[in-house]
């Protein structure tokens, strides 16, 4: 019960400080905001050590092999670092440069996934007559 | 790195805010533009050093 008091509790008071910072020094609200967000993303992402743990000791007992759960793991991590850089960017008025990151990292998540698109295209060719 | 990185982000906005009203009124307006750049390359050093801290976090726990 406590994290999910202390992410609202981190939240609310960088929006105070925004608040009051805006009035006086527009260009730090941004600033309070990404430390903000970091912040909370630093403990949330602390938070999801546990499951990888988990979903790594799975895949080690089934028979899907380490690597495609170690790129699923790459893509989950890249997704949220560019989540965090496309909201600021867009928090910040410059919708352009979201776009553009989001499309770059949208490439990059393309690129990694290229075995396991391999490996499912001759898994069909296997199983089609 | 927790809460207390935010209050020092806006004590350091305000000072320079008042800061800079205070030399603008003393007629020393480039100073007040260096204590304004001043301020804002603290929090910026603050804010890149959290930034990093969480991409190493990441990198390390998604082993990227």
């Amino acid at each position: 019960m406590a994290d999910i008091s202390k992410i609202i509790g981190i939240g609310l008071v960088g929006l105070i400080i925004i608040v009051i910072l805006k009035q006086y020094k527009p260009e730090l609200a941004i600033y309070v905001s990404m430390a903000a967000g970091v912040i909370i993303l630093v403990y949330a992402i602390e938070e999801l050590t546990g499951v990888i743990n988990l979903l790594q000791s799975i895949s080690n007992k089934t028979y899907i092999n380490s690597s495609f759960l170690k790129i699923l793991l790459k893509i989950t991590g890249i997704t949220f670092i560019t989540e965090f850089a496309v909201s600021i960017c867009s928090d910040a008025g410059e919708k352009a440069i979201a776009s553009k990151i989001e499309i770059g990292s949208k490439v990059v998540i393309i690129t990694m996934s290229i075995p396991i698109i391999t490996s499912l295209l001759e898994l069909v060719v296997e199983i089609l007559p | 790195m927790d809460i207390n990185l935010l209050f020092k982000i806006a004590a350091v906005g305000i000072l320079v805010a008042v800061l800079h009203q205070v030399l603008v009124r003393a007629g020393r307006e480039d100073q007040a533009m260096m204590t304004t750049l001043a301020g804002l390359v603290i929090v910026l050093s603050m804010v890149i050093q959290q930034i990093s801290s969480l991409f190493n976090t990441v990198r390390t726990l998604f082993d990227l």
